[in-house]
């Protein structure tokens, strides 16, 4: 038994089989689903308790695995009704459950240590010690079994409606002509997403659950356009934040799933600032080329406007342009160098003059503004 | 892309690597390792393995039980533990089902509750069949206990059965003069006056060996919180029983003691918080009560002293 290697197995498990359901959660924007399944199913252990009398009963298990599917029907059932956007109808049903679970405690099983955590392990730290011995025989971590079938399931439900889920999650409208029915589709995935969270809940605990779940689908999503290419990449750096995680809390001997966690926080982080497309450095650095842009139409512009005037040498004079368009002069230094370096402009005696180039290029972008707010204000 | 992936991969092998390097949490010698649950357990089995074992203790002292979590330093423990004792009766929830079930592999595992007659545990009226874990404030209990542990020991090291003996023969003493002064202690409030209000029900065999009557506010659960009508009730019952003090305690919040007091207040009669009780954790060294002895010593004077 090496519950170090057995950890991450299970962290990278739980990771790729969250991230399949994740992915689509994530584009269908009902993230939080996951943190609601994770509370209402008390209300499944509070029931499956009362009818059994017991806190060791394996019908407590059943009875949160159901109370994620009511969960997630309900706020189906809420949401088709297109009278509230989705995060309203978890925001409904989860307090809803769940506070009739923490009533039905106050009020008759006060005495009983009865919570989530007495019935369902949620520690990854002790998953490795939670093991399948048969006659003496040691087969391993449950959590991989459990966590490896339910990844298998999620797997042989996203290849086999890949295209049903693709054309659901972005274009309900257009899956009703092609007689799919987002309803029954939908259902689908949201049950997929209620196996996995109860389960995942058992075997990593469920701050991990929503962890694992958000958050690589929501990296991937800043690195990626195409949905088969999302749903691999989330896979990895979820798989990744686990294996960085466990290791870095090994070393310093905190919580596994603090860690896991902490370090998914991180990845996403570092990736919402460098991504190469939708990064906020690259966002940043488009917003700065595109203000040179304009700025340096408008220059144009001016110079355009005032060239054939008679008092041209005082309207494009350097002094004067720097007082018309209110620029620091640093700035209007700037732009007046890169139009220079494009051979848009050339200036002689203080007096800026366009070239046939800049000239030529004024006009087409002036006439492309002049274009677009005619088709937009006079069609 | 792949340039990327492959940045990022040597960004994450040193640590990889780094990470195998394991951090030993028993020193290297040839002594068994045992793994002990709390606090409390921690020290009985200190008191009778002595020098003779490695031990580790989970949770620090001030810990509910119920909100422990692992740190990775306890799962190498675990991985490397020859036993786990622990204190049962659900106390440890669902990690209990998992030591059990370590016991059909390579390792020994113990309730120090196991040998306690279930008849004299307390059972809950409104759901019978799940009994009261916090057997220890009954120092009977808790004798019964040390002979388990010392059984359990005896069976990981039959050589060293001389040793744990002897341990054991000198513990029950001090537990036996623990149990003297506890009663000595508690005869100093007349009968009709020894109610004990706290905010947890962990004090239900306490309460049963010396004779109080214990009134928790919140249910034996940390994890749920106290009803309006619990707390009205228990308010009442002060003010008609002229309660002096009410105690907190140190692995539950204050504040709905706090809460309680104000309520009492309402009614036009002043309680006390007589201080701190401990109760599912010894103290710790700065307060010199980080054994068994002396966090129940330190329990029954502040009790004694703010009932008064």
């Amino acid at each position: 038994m090496n519950p170090e290697l057995e950890i991450q197995m299970i962290a990278v498990i739980v990771a790729v089989a969250s991230s399949l359901p994740g992915v689509f959660l994530v584009l269908r924007r009902m993230a939080m689903m996951t943190d609601a399944i994770t509370h209402t199913i008390l209300l499944g252990i509070v029931i499956a308790f009362f009818i059994t009398g017991s806190l060791t009963s394996p019908l407590l298990v059943v009875g949160a695995a159901i109370m994620g599917l009511l969960t997630v029907f309900l706020t189906e059932v809420l949401n088709n009704t297109n009278l509230m956007s989705k995060d309203s109808a978890i925001g409904i049903v989860f307090p809803l459950l769940f506070s009739i679970a923490i009533i039905l405690i106050s009020k008759y099983a006060g005495s009983v240590h009865l919570d989530t955590d007495s019935v369902l392990l949620g520690q990854i730290e002790f998953a490795p010690f939670d093991r399948i011995i048969i006659g003496g025989k040691d087969f391993g971590p449950r959590a991989i079994y459990m966590m490896g079938t339910i990844l298998v399931i999620n797997l042989v439900f996203v290849v086999a409606f890949f295209k049903e889920l693709k054309i659901v999650t972005f274009d309900p409208a257009l899956a009703a002509v092609l007689g799919i029915t987002p309803t029954l589709i939908h259902y689908m995935l949201m049950g997929v997403v209620s196996v996995t969270a109860v389960g995942a809940f058992e075997a990593v605990g469920s701050i991990l659950v929503i962890a694992f779940m958000v958050g690589p689908p929501v990296t991937a999503y800043l690195l990626t356009d195409d949905l088969k290419k999302m749903i691999v990449f989330s896979s990895i750096i979820g798989a990744l934040n686990g294996v960085i995680g466990f290791n870095i809390a090994m070393q310093a001997d905190v919580s596994i799933a603090g860690t896991m966690a902490v370090v998914t926080g991180i990845t996403f982080g570092l990736v919402f600032i460098f991504a190469p497309k939708k990064g906020l450095i690259t966002t940043m650095n488009r917003r700065r080329v595109q203000k040179k842009q304009f700025a340096a139409n408008s220059l144009l512009f001016h110079i355009l406007n005032h060239e054939r005037e008679d008092d041209v040498d005082y309207h494009n004079s350097i002094s004067n342009i720097e007082v018309n368009l209110n620029w620091h002069k640093g700035y209007l230094d700037k732009i007046i160098d890169s139009l220079m370096d494009n051979k848009q402009i050339i200036i002689e005696n203080n007096i800026i003059y366009l070239t046939d180039e800049g000239r030529e290029y004024s006009i087409k972008s002036y006439e492309d503004i002049v274009g677009s707010l005619k088709g937009a204000y006079l069609s | 892309m792949k340039k990327n992936l492959l940045i990022l991969f040597t960004l994450v092998l040193p640590i990889i690597i780094m990470g195998c390097e394991k951090k030993s949490s028993f020193p290297e010698n040839d002594k068994p390792n045992v793994v002990a649950t709390t606090t409390l357990v921690g020290d009985l089995v200190h008191n009778i393995g002595g020098d003779k074992i490695n031990l580790k203790t989970l949770m620090g002292p001030g810990i509910d039980p119920h909100m422990y979590k692992a740190s990775a330093g306890d799962v190498t423990a675990m991985q490397k533990a020859d036993m786990i004792i622990y204190s049962g009766i659900h106390l440890e929830g669902k990690m209990e089902d998992i030591f059990e079930n370590l016991e059909k592999i390579d390792k020994k595992v113990l309730a120090v509750s196991k040998d306690i007659d279930r008849s004299k545990l307390l059972d809950f009226a409104t759901n019978p069949g799940n009994y009261d874990p916090h057997i220890w404030f009954d120092v009977s209990m808790w004798k019964e206990s040390a002979l388990a542990v010392n059984q359990g020991l005896k069976e990981l090291m039959p050589e060293e059965a001389e040793t744990f003996d002897k341990n054991l023969e000198s513990y029950l003493l001090e537990l036996d003069e623990l149990d003297r002064y506890v009663k000595m202690r508690s005869n100093e409030i007349p009968r009709e006056k020894r109610i004990l209000v706290t905010a947890h029900d962990a004090f239900g065999y306490f309460g049963e060996a010396y004779d109080f009557q214990v009134k928790g506010l919140q249910g034996i659960s940390t994890a749920a919180e106290a009803g309006t009508r619990d707390m009205r009730n228990l308010a009442n019952f002060i003010v008609e029983n002229q309660v002096k003090s009410v105690f907190v305690e140190t692995s539950v919040p204050r504040k709905s003691i706090m809460a309680l007091q104000e309520a009492v207040k309402a009614q036009g009669f002043d309680v006390k918080i007589g201080g701190e009780l401990y109760s599912d954790s010894t103290g710790d060294e700065s307060m010199g009560t980080e054994t068994y002895i002396e966090t129940f010593r330190a329990n029954i004077d502040t009790i004694v002293d703010g009932l008064k």
